[in-house]
């Protein structure tokens, strides 16, 4: 990988001195510690602050501990991928727009090189920090409402981890292709609203990228209807690589619009 | 002489818009070039080009012997506002950039130390970009542009946004690097940049109006002038009188211009002698730099 290491090393250094490297992975983790935590002490939290009328009852459900991790992924879809896609989707097109990259480009560069250094620090603070938060909240989730079968948990993680490549790869690929305006405007697009309506409307069909994560929980329950995942799974592999491909394309075309 | 690169009928169209239209030109192993044109006269896109930042529309650029699309290898390329990223140390940053440019890893940091040295960066190479003044970025800007040794040195106004001392500094710099490398630079500055240019290239809307070297140039368009010191101004105008070229008067100064190298000084003080007038100077004075650029931009 010609050059790889020397780009991939300025995007370390740039997450380092950004600390993007620190409060990444601390948001993916208070979330990961908050949902047991809260779930569990509920009761005496509306019993001391609730201002609860005297006498009041409350019926709350019986958490199983997989559902406080379903739950957790929840926070996930939506503060999680939120951050992921304003926070990144001017990982190139920033470059572009400042100047910065212009010095890059007029050297031998391979943009193969350059998207995929840009891909492996995404990978390592979203991944990274999505797998770090979950497994806090598996370890509270272990203490307060007990045990969740470790392969199950590796199958769900797993499954996870093959979404969150697809959000990145979208914001990538939305970067490489856009200004961050607009790259910020599709990522968020593609990932958050088509989310929403595949919750919506999403019964009429059943091989889709944005039905990972609901696949992920039902792995965990062991209740997943295997053909549909593998196909949703082959089908988001693909999609992966055609938007990497298309990163790549794009990263070099858009070179002459890095400002001079 | 040899050639180093050469551009046949280079255009670059932006929709119906021609930013560069069928230029062509050489440039020669270790000279130094500079293109000369106002704003938006397409300076800026031809480096470009040339850094491989942008596609031509039509030409060929044949380099160091090679028809070839990316020169990126063999060229340094600074631009006017060089931007960095704030959160490197210079020596990063140099360091980087070497390896980008293809030196090896083993002495990369070196030859950035060396270069950052060179520049008078030596003391703030721990410091990162981010704090650096305007002068500090050009010198850095510099350093990226020749730590791998490119054979072309492409400058975008490499002097235009620093103050007297700095553009001193960094036009001492650059007649430095001359010796090793092939310079072509943009400006619209001329003054500073007239010791420094081996060949000229004139640019208008596009259009390359005229080339030559600096004497070529001037001889063409200098219209040198014979600027002679009376001691009053009817002793001028009694002068004007006598000579049979053509001559004019401003004040106590007479002005008879030169066309062809005629009139021959020896002629007009034949001319002195025989009228009695008191002269006290004789200068011999060429338009500058900025009279010809003006005069070339707006011809046609």
């Amino acid at each position: 990988m010609n050059n790889f290491s020397v780009l991939f090393q300025k995007e370390w250094r740039e997450n380092v001195r950004n600390f993007k490297i620190l409060w990444i992975p601390l948001v993916f983790l208070l979330f990961g510690i908050s949902e047991p935590l809260t779930n569990y002490y509920l009761p005496q939290i509306l019993n001391a602050v609730g201002n609860m009328p005297e006498g009041a009852v409350f019926q709350l459900p019986e958490f199983t501990p997989e559902q406080i991790v379903m739950s957790t992924i929840s926070q996930y879809q939506f503060i999680g991928m939120l951050l992921v896609t304003l926070g990144f989707a001017g990982i190139i097109a920033r470059e572009r727009k400042n100047g910065t990259a212009t010095l890059l480009y007029v050297r031998p560069i391979s943009y193969i090189s350059y998207v995929y250094s840009k891909l492996f620090i995404m990978c390592i603070l979203v991944i990274g920090s999505a797998i770090l938060g979950l497994l806090a909240n598996l370890y509270y989730t272990y203490i307060l409402f007990g045990t969740v079968d470790a392969g199950a948990f590796m199958g769900f993680l797993g499954t996870y981890i093959v979404w969150l490549l697809f959000v990145i790869s979208i914001v990538l690929f939305s970067s490489a292709a856009f200004s961050t305006g607009i790259a910020s405007a599709v990522s968020l697009l593609l990932v958050l609203f088509v989310q929403l309506i595949d919750g919506l409307l999403g019964a009429y069909w059943t091989i889709s990228p944005w039905k990972l994560p609901m696949y992920a929980g039902e792995i965990l329950n062991s209740s997943v209807d295997m053909t549909l995942f593998v196909w949703s799974v082959i089908v988001t592999v693909l999609a992966i690589i055609i938007l990497l491909v298309g990163a790549v394309y794009f990263a070099k075309r858009n070179v002459s619009k890095t400002k001079i | 002489m040899k050639t180093l690169l050469h551009m046949q009928g280079l255009t670059k169209e932006y929709g119906k818009e021609k930013a560069v239209d069928d230029v062509t030109f050489s440039l020669n192993k270790h000279t130094s070039t500079a293109l000369i044109g106002p704003n938006g006269a397409g300076k800026t896109t031809i480096l470009s080009v040339l850094a491989g930042l942008l596609k031509q529309t039509k030409g060929s650029i044949v380099f160091d012997g090679e028809i070839t699309e990316d020169f990126r290898k063999g060229i340094g390329f600074l631009p006017q506002y060089p931007k960095f990223y704030s959160w490197l140390t210079a020596l990063e940053y140099t360091e980087m950039t070497a390896k980008l440019s293809g030196v090896d890893v083993k002495i990369a940091r070196l030859e950035a130390e060396k270069t950052l040295e060179f520049l008078g960066l030596g003391d703030a190479k721990k410091k990162k970009t981010g704090t650096f003044s305007g002068g500090m970025k050009q010198r850095l800007g510099l350093a990226q542009a020749i730590v791998h040794k490119p054979s072309l040195l492409l400058l975008d106004e490499p002097v235009s946004a620093l103050d007297p001392i700095g553009r001193r500094e960094i036009l001492n710099l650059l007649k430095e690097l001359q010796a090793s490398t092939t310079i072509l630079y943009s400006t619209h500055i001329l003054n500073d940049a007239e010791e420094m240019m081996d060949q000229l290239l004139f640019l208008r809307k596009g259009k390359l109006v005229e080339q030559g070297s600096m004497r070529e140039v001037r001889e063409k368009y200098a219209n040198p002038v014979y600027k002679m010191y009376f001691s009053s101004s009817e002793e001028a105008a009694r002068f004007v009188e006598l000579s049979p070229w053509s001559a004019r008067q401003e004040n106590s100064i007479a002005f008879i211009h030169i066309e062809e190298a005629k009139p021959l000084m020896n002629e007009v003080l034949r001319v002195l002698s025989d009228s009695n007038l008191s002269l006290s100077k004789v200068e011999r004075a060429t338009a500058s730099l900025e009279e010809i650029f003006l005069q070339v931009v707006n011809k046609g």
